[in-house]
């Protein structure tokens, strides 16, 4: 046995890592409440608890895994090294925010800085549901009042089933909001009312089911035929 | 040994990404980003957020420290129209190069507030974030060139610092992947890639409403193969985000990575109605253009350096 190897026994990096890996995927795999539908759906949302530690020390030895295989390869070694010190602080400073931006499990308040993550969670809703504005217009014509397209600006809104983001009050303004923009751009053809629905999809719909539509629910219905 | 050379072969030379870029790259790929960022800000009708309820908005990042009046005001069609053509102005004098360190700095400013604004209405999405951080990417490493020029001692060659900023907008693109795989990789664990919730995630965001609407995704339960093809594609997909790092590293695996992941996004679309165009564009940087194309290599350490 060498030196090195006695300096370094078996049980330490790379192997443990391997296993703590491992322990830490298994456990990962028990269900969190995270992954209940009823926090699912919620993009965007910080979950209900605030320190969830596989979700954290799991990813974090994942990305430790990758960073220190980058930090062994040479070509990284020399590029990193070659660099002046104002250089090298602000790759540590930029890659750094970035990653402690995304544990911060938040996506608000520090953006750019911020959690990253896409379809995260176990859903299992069926039917999948989502509330939207369908207008009449004065030709008869059924159209969707969608904020994203009247207002581009926006990527997107929240599902406007959310309560914590949406009032009675607030939907029966936005319906307004979104007639008056839609009839700015169409003033030949204006809305007279406007159905506030709730539409849904069944994931394993009977085959005897019409399908040409999702189906729809009325919530609410609001006329705007006297407002011109 | 034949297995040895062909896991070689097919693994293929490992070389850094973008490390023999010159300052023409970097002059090119500045070019690229304030254009980009002119392009989305002059199709953008800003002042129209103005007709919205005020009580949708929740201010996020920089502007959440602003107080509600504060909010009110910018919320004006007038105040957001200024907003807009001052951005513009100040990207534009990115684009030109003029006083790079400064402008870059106000341009990530102003982009990181318009940022905010837009998504005040909304979740915080990631669609343009790394387009951002790429602007931050810029204007970060123009001051340290700067400083590095002004104040430092150190004896260095200012041959490779064009690299730098490439390399780490290239790392923070591959990052933002490798993020999202991990998160949903551990987050959502086995159940994830098992059960119905692609199906799910998929009609759901087809549902929802969002400025491309192909009308399509919610079909995806009358099509087996389509729902086969999400189950078995997100797997891939994670597998793909999680190991994007090796980006940085390998031109064989980029050449895979690529197209997987432009299909991905664009069956987003198809599907789901999200389309990630800015990160689209940034995959332009995962080709390592200084090793095709001398001019735009870096200069020998004898040649006169030029700011790009």
């Amino acid at each position: 046995m060498n030196e090195a190897s006695e300096e370094r026994p078996l049980w330490l990096p790379p192997i443990s890592l391997v296993v703590i890996l491992l322990i830490v995927c298994l456990a990962s795999f028990v269900s969190w409440p995270t992954t209940s539908p009823e926090m699912a759906g919620k993009i965007g949302e910080k979950t209900s608890s605030p320190i969830i530690p596989f979700n954290l020390t799991g990813q974090a030895l994942l990305l430790y895994i990758v960073v220190r295989g980058f930090c062994y390869w040479p070509p990284m070694v020399r590029w990193i090294t070659s660099m002046p010190l104002f250089h090298r602080g602000m790759f540590a400073l930029l890659v750094g925010g970035m990653i402690v931006g995304h544990y911060t499990l938040d996506s608000r308040n520090f953006y750019p800085y911020v959690s990253w993550f896409i379809f995260p969670t176990v859903r299992e809703d069926d039917p999948v549901t989502c509330r939207e504005f369908i207008a009449t217009t004065a030709s008869g014509q059924k159209v969707r009042l969608l904020v994203e397209q009247l207002f581009p600006s926006i990527v997107q809104i929240y599902p406007l089933d959310d309560p914590k983001h949406y009032s009675d009050a607030l939907i029966d303004e936005l319906a307004r909001t979104l007639t008056t923009a839609y009839n700015q751009h169409h003033p030949d053809n204006p809305v007279r009312n406007v159905d506030f629905v709730v539409m849904a999809v069944k994931l394993h719909p009977p085959a005897s089911e019409s399908r040409t539509e999702p189906s729809c629910q009325l919530l609410k219905r609001y006329d705007f035929s006297s407002d011109r | 040994m034949p297995v040895a050379q062909t896991l070689r072969l097919l693994i293929g030379p490992l070389e850094l990404l973008h490390e023999q870029a010159g300052p023409r790259l970097l002059r090119l790929t500045r070019l690229g980003l304030f254009a980009l960022w002119i392009f989305k800000l002059l199709l953008d009708p800003l002042w129209r957020l103005a007709a919205l309820p005020h009580d949708l908005f929740q201010p996020i990042g920089i502007l959440a420290l602003l107080p509600k009046e504060a909010i009110d005001a910018l919320l004006r069609p007038g105040i957001l129209y200024l907003f807009l053509i001052t951005t513009l102005v100040v990207l534009a004098f990115a684009l030109a190069n003029r006083a790079f360190p400064f402008t870059a700095t106000l341009a990530a400013i102003l982009l990181t507030a318009y940022s905010c604004l837009i998504r005040g209405f909304g979740p915080a999405v990631h669609t343009d974030t790394v387009a951002l951080l790429a602007v931050y990417v810029l204007a970060g490493f123009a001051w340290a060139d700067f400083f590095q020029t002004k104040f430092s001692k150190e004896k260095t060659s200012p041959g490779a610092w064009s690299s730098y900023p490439l390399v780490t907008i290239v790392a923070l693109l591959c990052l933002s992947y490798c993020l999202v795989g991990y998160s949903r990789f551990i987050r959502g664990g086995l159940p994830v890639f098992t059960g119905d919730t692609m199906e799910v995630w998929a009609i759901d965001a087809s549902l929802r409403a969002y400025y491309f609407n192909t009308n399509i995704g919610w079909h995806i339960p009358e099509w087996p193969f389509v729902v086969f093809m999400l189950k078995a594609g997100l797997p891939v997909i994670t597998f793909f985000e999680m190991t994007a790092p090796f980006c940085l590293v390998s031109s064989h695996y980029r050449w895979i990575f690529m197209p997987v992941m432009l299909s991905f996004h664009f069956l987003s679309l198809v599907f789901m109605n999200i389309f990630f165009f800015d990160d689209m564009l940034l995959y332009l940087l995962l080709i390592d253009w200084s090793r095709r194309y001398p001019a735009l290599r870096r200069p020998a350490p004898t040649a006169q350096y030029n700011s790009p």
